[in-house]
């Protein structure tokens, strides 16, 4: 029988315009570095890593998206098994930040309706080129009640911290394992019986 | 003394017998087309002696059959793919030049809201620009190539670059330097006007004027591509599929290929996007044609080849979307190194029955890790699929022959 390595099985998705840094975020948060020079991402990518909170092993399998409006088709179809989705713009391109209600949209249409979320304004190591201020990354979050940080994938800013509270939201609303879970994160001890029954 | 190896001296033969092979038929009077293709498709073209380049270009339809029509024909497309730079970035380019004040009275301007202005279509197509700007900037970033200049600029653009806007200029221009305006508690409004101390960009080497890197030029292509192809557009990926072909023409070692590869990269890329474009189109994707039918058709055949490992895909839901949408809309060109990319489209490219080979490809890639794939959970199974582990791109083939059943 395979080795129960993890509690629970949380389902990530990193949206937001093409160029914004999803990937490199992902990077900084799976292998702890930085690489400017990532090819772009066609279709969608996939990471896993493994985190402990409140006692608790939890794997983290985070879908990473290509940004072009081009790919929304195949990539909307991730949003459904979404827990939590992370949004991202990048603070020294000023329509990234607009298009943050086009993705807001997106969500609402093809997401669970209790998906957690959260936006990152990406980049803010670069504070010479910016052009969305922070309050206004701040009003829009508050706005529609979701969590903000901005975050820099180079100097390492807020990454860690932005995949754990986002992570840490989606716990706080998973039943505790003895009760009888029917909850949202996969219940690994279910599937694990599968085939054996009988 | 040192004597050169059997194996050595062998394997120096086998490339000198194969380059002589190809040699034979491509300096024939008039190309045979099938024996090339069966060449080209069983043992990969050899880059010596410019070859390759030729290869393609021919397997491509680039290039007509007869040889004596070669030089004309080089000569007339060359020629057209400069008009379509003189009227697409030289013309344009140096009228929207932003360094000058010019009277714009009657004149259409950068305000003018109808959408037939000149302006509003700059501005548009700056748009599109910055997304191509972004891809090629990260075009092969493993390769050092792409990155240095290029000993072939183009001289209409590089001529005219004091008085226009290259579009590396335009790109740059279009984003707007902002200041920082913070308002504290007493309502102290403060500007921050701080000089710049680094672009963006810094970790991009800027090269000086009058030089070009190679992902300029793979930039200019694009552009002009999207800009004849309206409805289609750039679409991410595109840079993926220009990459390869833009390299073997840019690195051949005749010098004639070396200066044309920009306007020979662009017309074997416009042909071969003749044959794959349904792949990027949105709106095809639940069509006929379209990339979501290709990914049906690439499952059963890896339904019909390997009925345990179809099975086992579809029981952990590893979707096509979530691998073979790339291996397909990329022609595996984000999979392999670029020198085992070149040589698996050399087969692609002679495939007479246009690239239902790849399919093959990719069903024989997970037949050959099918006992990992038999054995692993959901997320170990992404991983390999992701990052596929295979790097013998001759063994993938011969078992891609051995899967199609053309042996």
């Amino acid at each position: 029988m395979a080795k129960k390595t993890y509690d629970l099985l949380f389902k990530l998705l990193l949206i937001g315009d093409s160029g914004v840094g999803k990937t490199c975020l992902l990077f900084r948060f799976s292998d702890d570095a930085f690489n400017t020079t990532f090819i772009s991402t066609i279709g969608i990518d996939f990471k896993i890593k493994t985190v402990e909170l409140g006692g608790k092993k939890i794997k983290l399998q985070i879908w990473d998206t290509a940004g072009q409006e081009r790919f929304h088709t195949i990539t909307t179809s991730y949003y459904r098994g979404a827990m939590g989705i992370m949004l991202v713009y990048d603070i020294t391109n000023a329509k990234t930040f607009d298009n943050i209600s086009k993705w807001l949209r997106n969500i609402d249409e093809h997401a669970n309706e209790d998906v957690e979320k959260m936006i990152l304004g990406n980049k803010c190591d670069i504070e010479d080129k910016r052009q969305v201020p922070k309050q206004r990354g701040e009003s829009i979050a508050r706005e529609h009640g979701i969590p903000f940080l901005e975050t820099s994938a180079k100097s390492n800013v807020n990454v860690e911290k932005a995949f754990m509270d986002l992570a840490q939201a989606i716990l706080n609303k998973t039943p505790s394992k003895d009760a009888d879970g029917h909850n949202k994160a996969v219940d690994i001890h279910k599937s694990e019986s599968k085939g054996r029954c009988c | 003394m040192v004597f050169p190896s059997f194996t050595f001296l062998s394997l120096m033969f086998a490339i000198l017998f194969r380059v002589l092979e190809f040699k034979s038929v491509l300096d024939a009077e008039e190309i045979d087309l099938k024996l090339l293709r069966k060449l080209a498709f069983s043992v990969g073209c050899p880059h010596e002696e410019s070859v390759r380049s030729k290869c393609w270009k021919i397997l491509l339809n680039y290039l007509p059959l007869k040889r004596q029509d070669w030089k004309k024909h080089l000569q007339e497309q060359r020629a057209t793919y400069r008009q379509f730079i003189d009227e697409m970035i030289v013309q344009p380019g140096a009228k929207h030049d932003f360094s000058e004040r010019e009277d714009v009275t009657f004149e259409d301007h950068p305000l003018n809201p109808n959408p037939d202005s000149e302006w509003s279509q700059f501005f548009k197509d700056n748009e599109m620009l910055i997304q191509i700007d972004k891809d090629c900037r990260r075009l092969c970033p493993d390769l050092a190539f792409f990155q240095s200049a290029t000993p072939h600029p183009c001289v209409d653009v590089i001529k005219n670059e004091r008085r226009l806007n290259s579009l590396r200029k335009r790109v740059e221009q279009s984003t707007l330097r902002s200041q920082i305006i913070s308002k504290n508690r007493l309502g102290i409004t403060t500007a921050d006007f701080k000089r710049p101390k680094k672009s963006a960009y810094d970790d991009f080497v800027v090269l000086p004027e009058g030089e070009e890197a190679h992902w300029e030029v793979a930039e200019r292509i694009l552009f002009v591509y999207a800009k004849l192809n309206p409805g289609q557009g750039y679409v991410q990926g595109m840079n993926e599929i220009l990459g390869p072909i833009y390299y073997t023409m840019a690195s051949d070692a005749d010098d004639d290929t070396q200066e044309n590869a920009e306007a020979d990269s662009f017309w074997c890329f416009t042909n071969l996007m003749s044959e794959i474009r349904d792949n990027f189109i949105k709106h095809l994707d639940e069509s006929e044609c379209g990339i979501g039918s290709l990914m049906r058709r690439f499952m059963s055949t890896v339904q019909d080849k390997d009925m345990a490992l179809y099975l086992k895909l579809i029981e952990q839901d590893v979707k096509p979307q979530f691998f073979a949408f790339r291996w397909l809309t990329l022609m595996l060109s984000q999979e392999f190194q670029l020198p085992d990319v070149q040589r698996l489209w050399d087969t692609l490219f002679a495939d007479g029955d246009r690239f239902k080979f790849l399919l093959y490809v990719c069903c024989s890639m997970l037949i050959l890790v099918r006992e990992d794939l038999l054995t692993n959970d959901f997320s170990a199974n992404m991983k390999l699929l992701q990052n596929y582990p295979i790097t013998d791109i001759t063994r993938i083939l011969s078992k891609a022959v051995e899967v199609s059943g053309r042996l």
